[in-house]
């Protein structure tokens, strides 16, 4: 049996960022980093997250000795780069397929994050499972938790757009 | 033989990835959306490989897992997990119950392709139409050679040919340019720094886009420990240095598979043209000699009756031309074809010189045998066919 480690603050922090980089950098070909508190954009096309913007939302979550659920926040225009750059679709065949590929495709990009945030879980003693994933989009809206969960949110720059990753753990009773 | 290869995965992106990884392949690709879909399309189509996620509706994929080895009928079907759910646990609770390989998402689609190699034998798309390239048509020729000087040659000896000669100068090099395309042919320098050649040889073989393309070996001909070595671990050829490009080319051309026979025989209006090259030694004689009956026997089958044998590029004669030309002839009496000859001034006194050839009438031109030959033979049926339309 693996060593039980403590799920604090910093190993959320290492196993999400250690999550996003590599999911995006091994299917999007994009380098991201995470931002820390108060930085901005560079990049001068940057388009903040704005609730009033169209968003897609992937959420998958994990049950076992670790119990949560992860957000990924993307803008449309960059989850329509991730669906073009995963299925080699262009921009045209995208328009002809409809929404569900791009929701198909980010889901499946926050079931690898999640999985792989997840899998370093249980690898430091919390076995656990993927959950299905689903999609939540639209304009003008907020998910907020329940009062039974603690929320770690987490921004990345991803080649230049943000990725925001909203983390809800299930507290110890 | 095709195999098919089964992806059962609630993801249409994912099977998505799946059908672009295996686009250059010659294998089918069959989807799944669940367990229960794919146990239903594994006993229906037998596939050779079934790529499985964990998590999906319906039924997931431990549960088919589970339920596939336990079937007499498609245990034997190897799996290869293909999922999120990763872990060491759950990776050694579910490969105990029976998969031949475990890739956790994210995954790269060469490294896919690359374990399924290893199961099945995944063949290029190419390949099984390379009996029907020629000699004429474009071909992607990769040269590994630390020595910029031989890649020059190389390029320049192959100049006249429409294949594209591109020189790396490294191992990593070699495999960079491997995982964006597949070359037709490479070539590997046996001087490449830390045995570097027979490293990149092995990477390619173990790679599917590369498994079956032909690989030569290139080396100095007092080398005879490393000629050895490149025998044993499999080169597809040896070509020593300094290079001679006639031999190069038509190593090139028997390791790609190429029809050659457009060098030496063409259809010309109603008329079969036996050409032999300027350099008409004795691998190009044995050659244009292969497809000497062929070509003959399919001017007839396609109602043509005259054949034009021109040796004017020839600059002296030898037994083994002279040996051709006579069967040359002799197949044309045997399939009643009417033929003539043409050649130069040289050919032509030269053939004087000879007892068995000092009867052998010559034209100075193509135009001129082909303008003999209407006088001398009746119209080809196909010909009559074109008067009467």
């Amino acid at each position: 049996m693996p060593v039980v480690v403590e799920i604090t603050e910093s190993v959320i922090r290492q196993n999400i960022e250690r999550a996003i980089t590599e999911v995006f950098r091994t299917m999007i070909r994009a380098e991201s980093s995470l931002m820390t508190a108060g930085e901005t954009f560079a990049a001068p096309d940057y388009a903040p997250l704005e609730p009033h913007r169209p968003q897609v939302v992937g959420t998958v979550g994990f049950i076992g000795s670790a119990n949560g659920l992860i957000y990924l926040y993307f803008d449309l225009a960059f989850a329509r780069f991730c669906t073009c750059q995963l299925t080699g679709m262009t921009e045209g065949e995208l328009e002809e397929n409809g929404d569900e590929v791009i929701n198909d495709a980010i889901g499946e990009l926050t079931n690898m994050t999640v999985g792989t945030f997840k899998n370093a879980l249980c690898d430091a003693g919390y076995p656990c499972k993927l959950t299905i994933p689903s999609i939540v989009r639209g304009t003008n809206f907020s998910i907020e938790p329940i009062g039974a969960a603690t929320r770690h949110i987490f921004n990345f720059n991803c080649a230049g757009h943000l990725i925001v990753a909203d983390i809800l753990l299930e507290r110890d009773e | 033989m095709r195999y098919k290869l089964l992806t059962v995965d609630d993801s249409k992106t994912v099977r998505i990835i799946v059908r672009k990884a295996f686009k250059g392949f010659d294998c089918e690709i069959l989807e799944a959306v669940n367990g229960v879909e794919g146990l239903a399309i594994a006993a229906k189509t037998m596939p050779d490989i079934i790529l499985l996620d964990v998590t999906m509706p319906v039924m997931d994929g431990v549960e088919m897992l589970t339920k596939l080895k336990s079937d007499p009928g498609l245990k034997a079907i190897p799996v290869m997990m293909l999922t999120a759910e990763g872990g060491r646990e759950n990776v050694l609770r579910i490969a105990k119950i029976g998969v031949r390989d475990y890739i956790v998402k994210p995954f790269k689609e060469e490294v896919l392709v690359e374990k399924c190699g290893r199961i099945i034998d995944l063949k290029p798309l190419n390949e099984g139409a390379a009996k029907s390239r020629s000699i004429f048509d474009p071909a992607d020729i990769l040269v590994v050679e630390d020595k910029p000087a031989i890649i020059q040659q190389i390029q320049s000896g192959l100049k006249h040919t429409p294949w594209k000669i591109r020189g790396v100068a490294s191992q990593g090099e070699g495999l960079d340019v491997c995982s964006k395309g597949s070359p037709d042919l490479i070539l590997i320098s046996l001087s490449l720094p830390d045995d570097g050649a027979f490293t990149l040889f092995r990477l390619l073989r173990a790679n599917p886009r590369t498994k079956h393309t032909p690989i030569f070996a290139l080396m100095v001909k007092t080398e005879t420990e490393q000629q050895q070595e490149a025998q044993t671990v499999g080169f597809s050829a040896m070509i020593t240095k300094p290079i001679d490009p006639g031999e190069l080319e038509s190593k090139i051309a028997k390791a790609m598979n190429l029809d050659t026979s457009q060098r030496y025989f063409s259809l010309e209006s109603d008329c079969l043209v036996m050409r032999l090259p300027e350099n008409s030694s004795a691998s190009v004689l044995a050659e244009a000699s292969i497809y000497l009956k062929p070509k003959l026997t399919a001017t007839v089958d396609a109602g043509f009756n005259k054949v034009v044998i021109d040796i004017q590029p020839l600059k002296s004669l030898h037994m083994g031309v002279i040996k051709i030309l006579f069967q040359a002839m002799q197949l044309c009496r045997e399939l009643t074809l009417h033929y003539a000859l043409v050649g130069n001034a040289q050919i032509i006194a030269e053939c004087k010189g000879f007892e068995d050839t000092r009867t052998w009438t010559f034209h100075e031109s193509v135009d001129d045998a082909k303008a003999s030959l209407a006088k001398s033979a009746p119209p080809t049926p196909v010909a009559q066919l074109a008067e009467v339309s």
